[in-house]
């Protein structure tokens, strides 16, 4: 719908918003090829498409991992191709990321891997003591939160990624692939949890290609094919 | 707590558990420091003595002034006091012929019995020049020889000045090889912690990566690696400092004879607290720099 939408026309509550964006990481082959779209406050976004498909470069092209080879991206008002050295981390902090692999410290129990997000913005000890517990709480893992990531099961493992992600209280969440290692069960837990994240106010963006997913949530969808977005179809209406 | 201090706490902690995880990579790094540290410490501890030989040697600096035979008791004074003027001069004091042999006979050195045959005294009258303290260098001491060489009535000078050049030449030497050795030590050490440092940056690399992906600056994510290496480098300075001493306390014993003949009655010297600090400081920058090389294209992204 915003497609192709220039600055002047953008929504004012948009988070994420990126103009006709292209990636190519050699020269003749582009792995996103004029992309421009909008996430705004709290709308629950999957991105779609095959393997192959450019979804996880859009991503980092978001938090500042990949600079575009043409285009603008601004999240939280900020242009990620032209941030300084210091830009990145600034913007990521207020940047959750889920990622397939969980990405996890092996060597920080539970309750440690949570709290890095908050030991890097500098969060006072004891305040991040709390809100590690309420996070751990919220996603139904305190009782583990001694424990190390490898006595864990994926979903818990997962579910310890979420809670680092969202104990800032991030204004965006990107989850890449974020059920891809999961049994169906715990992909239904998962999902909630992030489908949740997107109901108290952050923009949430779900990279998936498991299509039984997107349409058992009914929200938005861009379908990506050769990094061109083929497709961005609005919320269905029969979202409970 | 301020916010500060529990940055410093974070890293302080992170650096200890990267320290537990890389123990034997961090050892060798601090095994290496030590030994160049010790090296270039023993060498350090030769330079320094035998500078205090020098120092000793430039004190008691005395210009003897043997004068012509048959002077009498004032022209000899008059000397005395032509010597007085020549520049550079603190003080002259005038040995008769018959003081000369007295101090002879009373010397430790002297073999009495020499001279016992002899009819006439052999000795001759001397001044005894000492010099002004800014002037007991190579050039104040040519200038003074100078000036006395054109003062008729003295017949020969005699001063430790061609030993004193070939010990400074030897010093400059010990020195000079002390300073080549070290440097190349150095660069060799500051190489091992650079390499080692990379080590613990690349088996860190995904917990740098995760770090970074929640907003992790450059300061936050280096910090921890620049302690470590700066705790390898204390660790390798206080050992090499402890390793110095013992071998100190063992050699100066067993090789006293070779000791006084490079040093004389110097009493030979072990490094200060001054001197000692400076050893694990030097550990201290060696672990610094060498991390901080590690780091300086960054942690791999
Ligand atoms: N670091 C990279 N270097 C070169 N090519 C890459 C890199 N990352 C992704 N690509 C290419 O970009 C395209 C999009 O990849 P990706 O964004 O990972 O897709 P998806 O996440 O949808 O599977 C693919 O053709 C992939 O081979
Ligand atoms: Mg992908």
């Amino acid at each position: 719908m915003s497609q192709g939408g220039e600055p002047a026309a953008a929504r004012p509550d948009a988070l994420v918003r990126l103009f006709h964006v292209s990636k190519s990481y050699q020269a003749g082959s582009w792995a996103l090829r004029d992309v421009s779209l909008e996430l705004r406050k709290g709308e629950f976004c999957f991105l779609t498409g095959p393997s192959g498909a450019g979804k996880t470069t859009l991503m980092r092209l978001m938090f500042g991992a990949e600079q575009p080879s043409e285009g603008q991206i601004l999240v939280l008002g900020r242009n990620v191709g032209r941030l300084s050295r210091g830009g990145i981390p600034a913007l990521r902090r207020r940047i959750g990321v889920v990622f397939q692999d969980f990405k996890l410290l092996p060597r920080r129990t539970v309750e440690e891997n949570v709290a890095v997000t908050l030991e890097v913005v500098g969060t006072p000890a004891r305040q991040a003591r709390s809100r590690v517990f309420a996070m751990l709480k919220r996603v139904g893992l305190q009782h583990r939160r001694h424990h190390y990531p490898r006595a864990l099961s994926g979903g818990e493992q997962q579910r310890v990624a979420i809670a680092r992600a969202l104990v800032n209280e991030p204004e965006v969440l990107l989850a890449d692939e974020p059920t891809g290692n999961l049994d169906p069960e715990l992909t239904v837990e998962i999902m909630d949890l992030i489908a949740d994240v997107a109901s108290r106010g952050t923009a949430v963006f779900v990279a998936t290609h498991d299509h039984s997913l997107v349409s058992r949530y009914g929200r938005r969808v861009v379908r990506l094919e050769g990094g061109h977005i083929a497709e961005d179809a609005p919320p269905r209406r029969t979202r409970p | 707590m301020s916010a500060w201090l529990s940055q410093v706490r974070l890293a302080l902690r992170a650096a200890a558990s990267g320290l537990r995880a890389s123990l034997a990579t961090s050892a060798v790094a601090a095994v290496t420091i030590a030994v160049t540290l010790v090296l270039v410490g023993a060498f350090g501890l030769l330079v320094v003595n035998m500078e205090r030989l020098l120092d000793r040697f430039g004190e008691d600096l005395r210009v003897s002034a043997f004068l012509v035979e048959g002077l009498d008791a004032d022209a000899q004074e008059a000397l005395r006091a032509r010597a007085t003027e020549a520049p550079g001069v603190l003080s002259v004091e005038l040995v008769t012929e018959e003081q000369a042999l007295d101090r002879f006979r009373r010397s430790r050195v002297s073999r009495a019995a020499l001279l016992e045959g002899l009819e006439d005294n052999p000795l001759p009258a001397s001044l005894e020049i000492a010099l002004v303290p800014e002037r007991r260098s190579r050039e104040g001491l040519a200038l003074l020889i100078q000036a006395l060489e054109a003062i008729p009535g003295i017949a020969e000078l005699g001063y430790g000045h061609e030993w004193v050049e070939g010990y400074a030449r030897a010093l400059s030497l010990v020195r000079g090889l002390a300073t080549l050795l070290g440097a190349v030590l150095i660069v060799a050490s500051l190489l091992i912690v650079t390499g080692t440092i990379r080590l613990a940056v690349y088996a860190r690399r995904e917990e740098i990566q995760i770090l970074e992906l929640v907003g992790a600056g450059y300061a936050f994510v280096v910090a921890p690696f620049l302690i470590e290496g700066l705790v390898q480098g204390m660790a390798g300075g206080t050992l090499a400092l402890g390793v110095l001493f013992g071998l100190y306390q063992v050699l100066v014993p067993t090789l006293r004879g070779s000791i006084e003949v490079l040093l004389g009655d110097v009493q030979p010297a072990f490094f200060d607290l001054a001197g000692s600090l400076w050893i694990v400081l030097g550990g201290a920058a060696l672990g610094m720099l060498g991390s901080a090389a590690a780091l300086i294209r960054g942690p791999d992204r």
